[in-house]
């Protein structure tokens, strides 16, 4: 029972950084009907940043400031690449983001190096007794960091005037503009907000095990979560990511002992199993809006 | 009627070109004796009156899994060929040009073998073709083509192919001697193999199970896919099982994921890793204690700071780099292609069928002392001519490259009485 809660704990904690990726992919998508796949490099970019200013500023101070980096790149990113493109089909925008992945991430190659680089988090691998749990302390702060960020996501949203243009710009954008919204506003912010939860998110996955130039793949773990939530959810993003993290640390630690047969590492692809069932289940996601179209 | 004609000429000469009836010279055929082979000097030779030999070096130069080290081992292997050419080069008329053709495989066998195509009419041999999946993908062409290399990786595969020219023990045989090094220190009652897919991971796996039979051991294979943060599983494996030994053959982060999760989570058991489980950056990761305290390196060669005649004309020849034990692997791999190409001059037969028999010929190597000399035997079968010897490193913080010597060049007694009849991999 214990070994099932921890692998429960492991999943929430990992799930949190999925959870946290997805929230930008919902955000920018629910502002401009874009997937941007730039999220992979936003993270990558984020976990470098905590890794250089960390050794200037000390841990804390260095998760902050490259949050507030990596929100500006995301800034500077919307209005050179993609505001020029309002318009334009959410298609061709979302090509877009993907040549803007790899451009983001061939420069921050450069300042990984060839090595495995530390973010110099105070967790690594200590663990903390919970009664008889033994857990690591950064799944912990995962959970932890990922619960505050998203309450205080979610109370921007309803409760501040930026917050409810960006609902009203989601909701319809020509409606939100003839109010007085600016548009424009909305799509920087999510960007910014995206740039933002994708470098925490790379900071955590760079907790302990460091990060290297082939650590961007674990944002593409977020894409299971968005479909399993609904692509235009936040709420969806937060329990889509969740699930994933646990589903994946369950068969990690039990699908060798009750499902052998499925092979040795099932485990990797089990986000994407998800994603396929949920798929045929309901394909809007379990918090997704379902689009009617008339024909 | 004349534009008819020009249409006509024109497309004539278009097909006989297309067809390679008329074609400029390029820059490699230039007074081209064989292919790779030329009579003009190399592009940056100590010396103009002599020709040129051209071989390509295949490596992971960029965003693959093994970059930290295959880099380097391209710096040495340049280094290499620039101290034979400035010694007189090879036979007194040639000299080696490693420089022009070098690309960047991506550690992707597609790529690898794109780029290979790219190159192969051009170069004599290569210096160097990195990765066992990705060396596996132009196999055929080698082999039908007669086109000797330098491989980057030591699986046990390669003692079977006449054109891979292979220095240091497989990782096969590493584990075997692991095994046996751990069953004298550790004396363990039961072995898993933590493996990477393919035939760099179960090579060395399917050595452990070798030698976990042949000293009654019970055993485990766990396959674990590559990536830090996928290691979830192996680390369960590890700390619900509880082995005495795990044989670890992943990448260096990896494997610091594995040992230092898996002491975090109360395993006490000992982790002996291959060669390419180590990068000396993980001594500034948060898994160093446990690297120091439960982990050991198994090696096909010595250090970087080793006291022999070829370390040392390694470390002069590359002053002011970071050591790192890529640099003393290409070093060492590029002997016995050096060896072949002097006994190919010497032959007369200047071609890739007498590069390939001059290899054939070869029963030692001088390494200056890096490694016996009979790690160079190409002439006997696979199963006498397998070199056997490896050593242990162990986590020591006070050396550059981060490991040093615990155990030197030995055989355990399962190396030494297998019976090498194929790639270990295709056994576990």
């Amino acid at each position: 029972m214990t070994g099932l809660l921890e692998s429960l704990i492991r999943g929430l904690g990992n799930g949190s950084v999925y959870a946290l990726l997805a929230l930008g992919f919902v955000i920018i998508y629910k502002a401009t009907r874009v997937i941007s796949f730039a999220q992979p490099a936003l993270m990558l970019a984020g976990a470098v940043a905590v890794s250089y200013l960390a050794e200037v500023t000390g841990f804390y101070a260095a998760v902050l400031l490259a949050a507030l980096l990596i929100a500006g790149v995301a800034l500077a990113i919307e209005r050179i690449a993609i505001r020029p493109m309002v318009g334009r089909p959410v298609f061709v925008v979302s090509i877009i983001t993907l040549g803007i992945d790899v451009v983001v991430r061939v420069v921050v190659n450069g300042f990984i190096g060839r090595d495995v680089r530390q973010v110099g988090d105070p967790w690594g691998f200590a663990q903390v007794s919970l009664g008889p749990l033994v857990v690591q302390q950064r799944w912990l702060a995962m959970l932890l960091v990922t619960a505050v960020l998203v309450t205080l996501l979610f109370a921007f949203f309803r409760y501040t005037r930026y917050g409810l243009a960006m609902r009203a710009a989601a909701f319809d954008q020509e409606t939100a503009l003839a109010q007085g919204v600016s548009v424009g506003m909305v799509f920087a912010l999510s960007w910014g907000l995206a740039g933002f939860l994708a470098a925490i998110a790379g900071m955590f996955v760079g907790t302990g095990q460091g990060i290297e130039q082939l650590t961007w793949v674990i944002a593409l773990k977020a894409l299971p979560a968005i479909i399993v939530g609904g692509l235009d959810s936040l709420g969806g993003a937060v329990v889509g990511g969740l699930a994933i993290g646990v589903v994946e640390s369950l068969f990690q630690s039990y699908q060798g002992e009750f499902a052998p047969w499925l092979g040795q590492n099932f485990a990797v692809v089990t986000p994407y199993v998800v994603m396929l069932v949920v798929l045929l289940v309901r394909p809007y996601g379990l918090f997704g809006t379902r689009e009617v179209e008339r024909v | 009627m004349k534009s008819r004609y020009v249409v006509i000429t024109a497309a004539v000469v278009t097909l006989l070109s297309a067809c390679g009836v008329i074609r400029g010279d390029d820059e490699g055929s230039k007074g081209a004796q064989t292919t790779g082979v030329t009579s003009e000097p190399c592009p940056s030779a100590v010396d103009s009156k002599k020709g040129c030999i051209y071989l390509g070096s295949i490596s992971d130069l960029t965003a693959g899994p093994f970059a930290a080290l295959a880099v380097p081992i391209t710096e040495a292997q340049k280094a290499f060929w620039a101290r034979v050419n400035k010694a007189g080069g090879i036979g007194g008329k040639y000299e080696v040009d490693v420089t022009k053709f070098v690309r960047d495989n991506k550690y992707n066998p597609e790529v690898h073998r794109q780029v290979y195509n790219e190159m192969k009419d051009q170069v004599l041999g290569l210096a160097q073709t990195l990765g066992s999946p990705t060396t596996a993908a132009i196999i055929g062409d080698l082999k039908a083509n007669s086109v000797v290399s330098a491989p980057a990786s030591w699986t046990s595969a390669w003692e079977f192919e006449d054109v891979i020219i292979e220095t240091g023990a497989n990782y096969c045989v590493e584990a075997m001697n692991s095994v046996d090094y751990a069953m004298e220190t550790y004396k363990p009652k039961s072995v898993m193999a933590v493996h990477l897919a393919g035939d760099y991971g179960a090579d060395a796996a399917a050595g452990a199970k070798i030698a976990a039979e042949k000293n009654g051991l019970d055993f485990t294979a766990v396959e674990t896919p590559s990536g830090a943060t996928e290691q979830g599983r192996a680390i369960t494996e590890i700390t619900k099982n509880k082995p005495d030994l795990v044989i670890l053959t992943t990448g260096p982060a990896d494997a610091a994921t594995i040992v230092g999760q898996a002491a975090a989570a109360g395993y006490k058991g000992r982790f002996i890793g291959t060669g390419p489980t180590w990068n000396p950056a993980l001594l500034k990761s948060p898994a160093a204690p446990a690297l120091k305290a439960l982990y050991e390196q198994s090696a096909p060669g010595k250090s970087w700071a080793a006291d022999t005649p070829g370390h040392q004309a390694m470390r002069d020849s590359l002053p002011g780099v970071t050591p790192n034990d890529g640099y003393t692997s290409g070093w060492a791999w590029a002997y016995p292609l050096k060896a072949a190409l002097d006994a190919m001059v010497a032959s007369g037969d200047v071609s890739r069928k007498g590069l390939l028999a001059a290899v054939k010929s070869l029963k030692t190597v001088d390494y200056e002392g890096m490694l016996p000399p009979e790690a160079g035997n190409f002439a006997d079968d696979p199963n006498t001519a397998t070199f056997r010897q490896t050593l242990i490193n162990k986590v020591d913080d006070q050396v550059p490259t981060g490991v040093s010597m615990a155990k030197d060049f030995f055989v355990g007694p399962t190396a030494k009485d297998y019976t090498f009849d194929g790639p270990c991999f295709a056994k576990l």
